[in-house]
């Protein structure tokens, strides 16, 4: 026992040391906008780049004298999915000067720490879980929910079906992550496809790490139309076992936006993935490629080719335009000094009904009772090298009012 | 911590835990300030406490089980799981106290350790380290896959309370957690004393010569893993009602691994090992997760901030470095510095 | 019928990779009796570097997978030397830890380097797909498997027609008869881990060709720590049959038993069979049981 208070007493001494050497962040007029997101593990095949997207709009802004002279301090932590580590990374910067905004990126993570950002009176960004559009509190979707993007691809899917000159509706598989991810999307998505009739086949959960996906895909071998959940290497790894079985000449293939990325689905494994449909809430591709912003922040930041472009660039600035209108409007109403989570929250509310992204997502939704920031989606489908655009906006029907959450 | 010169004059002194009046007054003094550290301490400081507190309950059992009765367990998070998502049930579920559901937990998760400890009648070491992280994947797989734990998503449960008094904040909790780890040190501290605690020794260091001795070595080391689970299971509840959410990829194997990184760096068997192991590897987590920034301004080719696999590389650089220069951890570093202490001005 | 034979043709062909990784890891048991857990990155690293190779450095396939072959070789001699040797006298069961810390610290590389994104090759296998009657087997699955078989016959000629495989048969006997019948005994250590990278890195290449490159790669190795204890630990033809019988059983199993349990069951049933082959037979299936003195 001697020996243990002894080292208490000791290792106490040393936190109090690190605490105090803590630096703070008071000299300039700023505000925090915090990311826990995944740079290391399952999801970072997307989210690095998404993270770089809203770090890059960021250093624009504050190189160009903030917004109103209000500088934004951007904060990544890497959680490699860990919920346990996202906590810990939170409570690590909770007490940061004008901590505004927090960002979950992971289902998980999100719901653990959906009490604490509640409690601490944040605006937080979650993913696209259709439990907090129905259980509106203080959490915001980057786009429209994961439910009404699969809504969506079932209303495509019926529409393609009937267009190839088919009869009644299509089959239709679903394929995702044994995570609470993967089962988020029929939270309603199943609800969606018995109320248009499409045949929904028993759903396939696979575990993260598999290697050979056949048996799930034998099994839906009878579907018309296959949708494949999972965030890349997994969507892309799935389909290219199915063109190993022969499935992608029968089968058509459709994943969310955590689909192929550019390098590795769209490029790489082109031959694969030839065909496969996209359903996302940000332009992409060809689209993405011409957009101004878009191409002026990858050219400026990342001086790399613009065909390099990684698909979900556009979600990071999605964020960081979102934060910085209502970051405007929050210190129009409040002020600096008054500005906390509260103001923020208000502001969000605020943002709807106006093209805060400048058309790399839909039109503003957010409000008082809305939690997704838009309820339209884009079609894309893989052509030779490239994503390309097959619709234009397309209005997603609302899946969340069908399931009981 | 005695000068040279001192001895025990009785048996009761020699076996006594706090031997002297410096002692007791150390004793006092640290436990008091460890008990108003709530009113001063820096708001991450606390949580960093809590944090090192609960780890340090979860290592008690593997030390248990690991380092004094020699059965390595990967599964610790499993059965931490198991104790967590016990109490969530049963508090959310059926409306039990959470006081009853804290120990009913620490039940639950070492009957389930338990079955995890069955394999141990046949085999031993790595085959039974892999026969954890059998049970471990097994474990985790059913818990996500029953109706009654909220599946993958989890449940959301309250904070603990007595009365109208909630133990909502880092403050409140904190002291549940230090009076709780503060029992089972002392327990813990207290078995290894007892003739079961000399038994895990035997059995570790030679089973089957235990055996022969009239030990009966099955029961014993299922009561080595009971207890072990017992510890993890009431670090998962107390886990899980502190952050008032449980989820099952709170509980990876990443963690069950930690754990036994922390024990390795702290020394094998040894009760104040378990507070170095916890506290040296969480504050090298810390200073990873503090430093990775700066070091990404340094190098920029790194990426955003690659604090979860520098981390992994810290750890395993410290445990390499742990097992070629110190195998037997900082408590063996620390014994040596108290001889030294003791027989100075001579040198052993 | 169909569903079962499609089942476990791809359970067979992709049980032959794991039975690769399981064989190196068995490799290194025979000589040294070392448990590794640090193959898992091996293979990762193996896969990794003929990337670079392949796809970075535009090489020809065979110079790529030579560089890769005596990377990985000096990766094993590193570990070897640096993690493995300092402990000769101390407990297996420290070395088994220092595998364990060994695949931590290349861990952080790995996933460092990988930095989230994935990295796939450029196809250097033969691409397409044999129709048998319903059944289809996919081309480069089955030249991977191959491979993997051609692998396990040169290591069977080794042990059996080679001088340096007798000494490396007679040192997994007995350490000390063997050293004093005039083999170097950590000679032979240095050169079975140099081995076994190779064998585990030409798994990797096979692996990350079906799966990419990207975080989950190196726990493949647990998977081949499974074949191994499978098989049974000191043998080769155990970890061949182990490795196709678990392909068999995780495929068969997830294919009829996923819809019953609700899903996820490959991986559990992996473990199911580790957990029963250690309650029922705790040496594996070929492997030796011991017999302990005091």
């Amino acid at each position: 026992m001697k020996k243990i208070r002894l080292i208490l007493f000791g290792v106490f001494t040393l936190c109090c040391l690190i605490a105090w050497s803590m630096p703070t962040f008071a000299k300039e007029k700023t505000v925090a906008f915090l990311s826990l997101s995944d740079f290391t593990g399952p999801i970072a095949g997307l989210a690095v780049d998404i993270e770089k997207a809203c770090e890059d709009y960021f250093t624009y802004i504050n190189e160009n004298g903030g917004v109103d002279g209000v500088k934004i301090r951007y904060i990544p932590i890497d959680t490699r999915y860990d919920v346990a580590r996202a906590i810990s990374g939170y409570k690590r910067y909770r007490k940061t000067n004008k901590l505004l905004v927090a960002n979950a990126v992971s289902t998980p993570i999100g719901k653990a720490l959906e009490p604490l950002f509640n409690r601490d009176k944040l605006v937080w960004l979650v993913a696209a879980d259709g439990e907090f559009v129905a259980h509106p509190k203080r959490g915001f979707l980057w786009g429209n929910c994961y439910q009404d993007g699969f809504s969506a691809a079932l209303d495509w899917m019926a529409a393609d079906w009937k267009s190839k000159g088919n009869s009644g509706m299509p089959t239709v598989g679903y394929m995702g992550w044994d995570s609470a991810y993967g089962r988020e999307l029929l939270r309603g998505g199943k609800e969606y496809a018995e109320k248009i009739g499409v045949n929904l086949l028993k759903p396939e959960y696979f575990p993260t790490g598999t290697m050979d996906h056949s048996t799930y895909l034998t099994r839906l071998k009878n579907a018309n139309y296959i949708w494949v959940g999972g965030i890349d290497p997994n969507p892309t790894n799935v389909i290219r076992d199915a063109h190993r079985l022969g499935m992608t000449k029968t089968i058509q293939f459709v994943c969310g936006y955590w689909g192929p990325a550019q390098y590795l689905g769209v490029r790489l494994h082109n031959k694969a993935l030839q065909g496969t449909v996209v359903t996302v809430f940000t332009i992409r591709g060809t689209d993405a490629q011409k957009h101004p912003l878009i191409k002026k922040m990858w050219l400026k930041y990342r001086k790399k080719p613009i065909n390099e472009l990684p698909g979900p660039y556009g979600i990071g600035l999605g964020w960081a335009l979102h934060f910085e209108a209502a970051l405007r409007i929050a210190l129009k109403d409040v002020g600096y000094k008054k500005l906390d989570g509260e103001a923020m929250f208000q502001a969000y509310q605020k943002l709807g009904g106006r093209d805060i992204t400048q058309g790399i997502q839909g039109i503003c939704t957010y409000g008082p009772n809305e939690r997704r920031a838009s309820k339209v989606v884009r079609f894309y489908q893989v052509k030779g090298k490239e994503l390309v655009p097959i619709s234009g906006w397309v209005k997603a029907p609302d899946s969340i009012s069908l399931h009981k959450f | 911590m005695r000068p040279c010169g001192v001895f025990d004059e009785t048996y009761e002194k020699d076996i006594a835990i706090v031997r002297t009046r410096g002692h007791w007054l150390l004793l006092i003094g640290s436990l008091l300030f460890l008990f108003i550290l709530p009113l001063f301490a820096p708001y991450y400081l606390l949580n960093l406490t809590n944090n090192i507190f609960i780890t340090v309950i979860v290592v008690l059992g593997l030390q248990i089980v690991t380092g004094c009765c020699g059965q390595i367990s990967f599964g610790q998070p499993a059965f931490m799981a198991v104790g967590a998502f016990f109490s969530a049930v049963l508090t959310t579920k059926f409306g039990i106290s959470f006081w009853i559901a804290l120990p009913l937990s620490g039940i639950a998760a070492g009957l389930v350790g338990l079955i995890g400890g069955a394999p141990s009648l046949r085999i031993k070491g790595f085959y039974l380290a892999m026969g954890t992280i059998a049970i471990f994947y097994l474990t985790m797989w059913v818990i996500t896959h029953l109706h009654i734990t909220g599946g993958h998503q989890g449940l959301s449960v309250e904070s603990p309370s007595i009365g109208s008094f909630v133990f909502d904040t880092d403050e409140r909790i904190y002291y549940i957690i230090l009076i709780i780890t503060i029992i089972l040190t002392f327990f813990a501290r207290n078995l290894l004393r007892s003739r079961v605690g000399r038994v895990f020794v035997a059995i570790r260091d030679n089973d089957l010569a235990a055996e022969v001795m009239g030990v009966n070595t099955f029961y014993y080391k299922l009561l080595a893993f009971f207890i072990s689970c017992f510890y993890a299971g009431i670090g998962g509840s107390l886990f899980c009602h502190w952050y008032t959410v449980v989820n099952s990829e709170q509980y990876t194997l990443i963690h069950g691994l930690n754990f036994i990184g922390m024990i390795i760096v702290g020394g094998l068997g040894s009760i104040p090992g378990v507070f170095f192991g916890v506290i040296f590897l969480r504050l090298l987590d810390e200073l990873v997760l503090f430093g990775s920034p700066f070091l990404t301004e340094l190098i920029p080719k790194l990426g955003i901030a690659p604090a979860a696999s520098l981390g992994v590389m810290v750890f395993g650089l410290v445990l390499i470095i742990f097992l070629i220069f110190q195998p037997r951890g900082l408590a063996h570093t620390w014994e040596i510095l108290k001889t030294s202490y003791r027989i100075y001005p001579y040198k052993n | 019928m169909v569903d079962f034979m499609q089942f476990a043709i791809n359970g067979i062909l992709v049980g032959g990779l794991y039975a690769l990784v399981g064989v190196s890891i068995v490799l290194v048991f025979k000589a040294t009796q070392v448990v590794s857990l640090a193959h898992g990155q091996l293979l990762a690293f193996g896969a990794l570097f003929f990337w670079i190779f392949l796809d970075q450095l535009n090489f020809p396939v065979w110079v790529a997978l030579l560089g890769t072959i005596s990377l990985a070789a000096l990766m094993g001699f590193i570990t070897e030397r640096f993690t493995i040797r300092p402990l000769i006298g101390e407990s297996l069961f420290t070395a088994f830890l220092m595998t364990f810390s060994v695949f931590m610290f290349l861990d952080g590389f790995f996933q460092l380097y990988l930095s989230g994104q994935s990295r796939a090759y450029s196809p250097f296998l033969p691409e397409g797909t044999f129709n048998l009657s319903g059944v289809i087997i996919s081309k480069g699955l089955l030249s991977s498997f191959t491979i993997a078989m051609l692998i396990f016959a040169a290591l069977f000629a080794f042990f059996k027609f080679t001088r340096t495989g007798l000494q490396m048969r007679a040192t997994s006997e007995n350490h000390i008869l063997a050293q004093s019948a005039g083999i170097g005994v950590k000679k032979v250590f240095t050169l079975i881990w140099i081995i076994s990278s190779a064998v585990v890195a030409i798994g990797g290449i096979a692996c990350a060709n079906v799966m990419d490159i990207h975080y989950p790669l190196p726990y493949i190795g647990i998977k081949g720590l499974i074949v191994a204890m499978f098989g049974g630990l000191e043998s080769i033809g155990g970890a061949l049959l182990a490795g196709i019988l678990l392909g068999l059983i995780e495929n068969l199993s997830s294919g009829y038993l996923d819809g019953p349990l609700g899903g996820g069951v490959k991986d559990a049933a992996a473990y199911v069979i580790l957990l029963l082959i250690l309650i029922v037979k705790p040496y594996g299936l070929f492997g030796l049981k011991k017999i302990e003195r005091i």
